[in-house]
């Protein structure tokens, strides 16, 4: 059998069992393993990249960052933040829409989980905004839209694993994320006010309210201080910056300022466990499939197909790989969507000449639109179901939000500068910049 | 014994023997314990390090618990269908077809946890040879998790191919979308 045809079953079978309801992580080793019987490798081996998959070191900020998400959506802290988010933005048009919108720019900056986000918008706000009259539709589609964010404003568990596997930086990924992050939450917050529903207006917070509210939610606000400034500084990795920012909470947050919910710990810790082993069982099969897809030369037989078209022009790769990735995150997680797809975005970079900071930035972008895209939008699915309200009245509510994520892709992609700036002047050496002998000053790309 | 009873999900509690629940709340306990251990091991790593008196196997330790976190996860998600999937028509449908898609996904999940568990176990024999530096911890005990998995997988799913077959697959909470245990 030659290796495209191999390749094509293996996708073809991982398709097939995970719509049939196997387990992603099953269905990717079931299709690896049927693929590696066509193959000079021993299923040994094979099974053996299941285990060297997740040996990575870097991979172990992804639990600690959904840990820290866990803890915050459980232990109710996260509400003094809805109430300074109230105090700065709920005089606008659409008011709790707004609110959403900017609770999760912050939540986003402590937790690497959309899911965490769309838990906590919907038992809060999402709560308010039906009693307001706003239709539960358009709620569940801004609650999943806005938390798509965390993906994106560091920490973010996708960019964990695109630098883990892709061996790009991760604090660069961190920081090239805020933009495409700010620009979402901001397009979000545009839409809010000129097309979304009105809902209760409200008059403005005195200034003594916002400061109190602000006072209230400092401590929380701390936690994206540890992570970036620890990054930034050098003192920690993006693994110790999470333990740090998990520490913070159950030692500092959590008795400060819910006491009550120190008995609740272990069983968070519990639930964190087997929160993080879920995507991580999917990079564990996701590291085998994307291996093989390596070793049958999948990175090769796409390049040829898509520089036919593109040629060596980095713009036309990087809109052909947003085009398929529009796809692939429609039916396929992100993170083992990463994996399996990394062969063949580092053979791209190269061809294109991108900067690989530039390149990820993309791609998580365009992953992060697959969380609210049927079939399997995840943060729609669990927005539609906390808000309740069909997923196909969620889907048509969010048609008009998917404008503004493609506007921010195309706008991240022609615009590599302005994605980025931040890396470029906080964390140089992440973007290919070198310090120029005697000077001191660096040169970059 | 309440507490251990909280810890075991009563969604599908058709497909689940009562024999198996102190194994699901067992793995449950090690999930949040494996979490803890490589948060205090990391802590620790920070800690030594900033003092100037690094002690280097922390970072072994780490990842030890760190992968066995993962892949005891796997098997607790197993029993309590919490894994991630692409789709969820199975729970949309009824009566035969529905058994029969039902009993084909775990008849591949039984044959993916066969083969986990006997390359696996070669593996972590072969494993016993190697060791990682500079604890001399040997390999097989970070890989010899991948076939103890694979058997936790293996008996869940013949628990929940049996119990189907005997009461059906289908439960009350199909209704509802299967993601909300995710959370």
């Amino acid at each position: 059998m030659s290796p495209t045809t191999v390749l094509i079953m293996m996708s073809v079978l991982f398709l097939v069992f995970g719509y049939m309801g196997v387990p992603v992580a099953f269905a990717l080793i079931a299709g690896v393993l049927a693929a590696t019987a066509f193959t000079q490798i021993s299923m040994q081996s094979m099974v053996g990249q299941l285990f060297h998959g997740i040996d990575t070191e870097t991979l172990l900020a992804v639990p600690f960052f959904l840990l820290v998400g866990e803890l915050m959506a459980s232990s109710d802290v996260a509400h003094r933040m809805i109430r300074l988010s109230q105090t700065l933005v709920g005089h606008l048009r659409g008011g709790l829409a707004q609110v959403v919108t900017l609770f999760s720019m912050f939540f986003a900056g402590i937790s690497g989980s959309s899911t965490a986000d769309v838990a906590v918008l919907s038992r809060t706000v999402a709560r308010e905004m039906d009693k307001e009259g706003y239709d539960r539709a358009f709620t569940a589609a801004l609650i999943a839209s806005a938390s798509t964010m965390a993906n994106l404003i560091p920490p973010s568990i996708m960019a964990v694993v695109y630098g883990a596997t892709g061996n790009v930086s991760i604090g660069g990924l961190f920081l090239a994320g805020v933009v495409p992050g700010v620009l979402i939450g901001v397009g979000l917050m545009i839409y809010s006010y000129f097309w979304g529903p009105v809902g209760v207006m409200k008059k403005r917070a005195p200034l003594t309210e916002v400061i109190i509210a602000a006072r209230g939610a400092a401590l929380p606000l701390v936690i994206p201080v540890i992570i970036m400034g620890g990054i930034l500084s050098g003192w920690f990795t993006p693994t110790e910056a999470g333990m740090v920012a998990a520490v913070y909470i159950f030692a500092v947050l959590i008795p400060l300022l819910n006491r009550k919910h120190l008995t609740e710990l272990p069983r968070d810790f519990m639930y964190a466990g087997l929160l993080y082993s879920l995507p991580l069982a999917a990079v564990a099969g996701a590291s085998a499939f994307g291996w093989m897809v390596a070793y049958l030369r999948g990175p090769d037989i796409v390049a040829a197909h898509i520089t036919a078209f593109a040629g060596n022009d980095p713009m036309i790769i990087m809109f052909l790989l947003v085009a398929m990735f529009v796809i692939v995150g429609d039916f396929i997680d992100a993170v083992p969507a990463i994996i399996i797809f990394m062969p063949i975005i580092i053979k791209l970079t190269e061809v294109g000449n991108i900067n690989p900071l530039h390149m990820g930035v993309v791609i998580i972008t365009t992953l992060v639109f697959g969380l609210i895209t049927p079939p399997y939008g995840l943060s729609l699915l669990v927005s539609s179901k906390y808000v309740g309200v069909g997923f196909g009245k969620a889907v048509v509510r969010s048609l008009p939000l998917y404008v503004v994520f493609f506007a921010t892709i195309a706008f991240i992609v022609v615009f590599p500068d302005v994605a980025l700036w931040l890396p470029k002047h906080l964390l140089p050496e992440s973007v290919g910049c070198f310090k120029a002998p005697g000077t001191g000053a660096y040169i970059c790309p | 014994m309440a507490d251990f009873r909280a810890l075991i999900l009563q969604r599908h509690r058709q497909l689940k023997w009562k024999l198996f629940d102190p194994l699901e709340a067992a793995l449950m306990i090690l999930c949040g314990v494996c979490i803890a251990m490589f948060t205090l091991s990391v802590m620790l790593d920070v800690v030594t390090r900033t003092i100037g008196a690094p002690w280097l196997w922390l970072q072994q330790v780490t990842t030890a618990f760190f992968a066995w976190g993962v892949f005891i996860g796997m098997a607790a998600a197993t029993r309590r269908n919490d894994h991630f999937y692409l789709t969820e028509i199975t729970k949309r449908m009824t009566g035969a077809p529905r058994t029969a898609i039902e009993v084909i996904n775990r008849v591949i999940v039984l044959v993916v946890a066969v083969l986990l568990i006997w390359c696996g176990t070669q593996n972590a024999i072969l494993d016993l040879g190697s060791y990682r530096m500079p604890s001399l911890i040997p390999l097989t005990v970070y890989t010899a998790i991948v076939p103890i998995m694979g058997v936790l997988v293996l008996l869940f799913t013949i628990e929940q191919l049996v119990n189907g077959w005997k009461h059906g697959f289908e439960g009350p909470e199909d209704r509802d979308d299967s993601r909300e245990a995710i959370l």
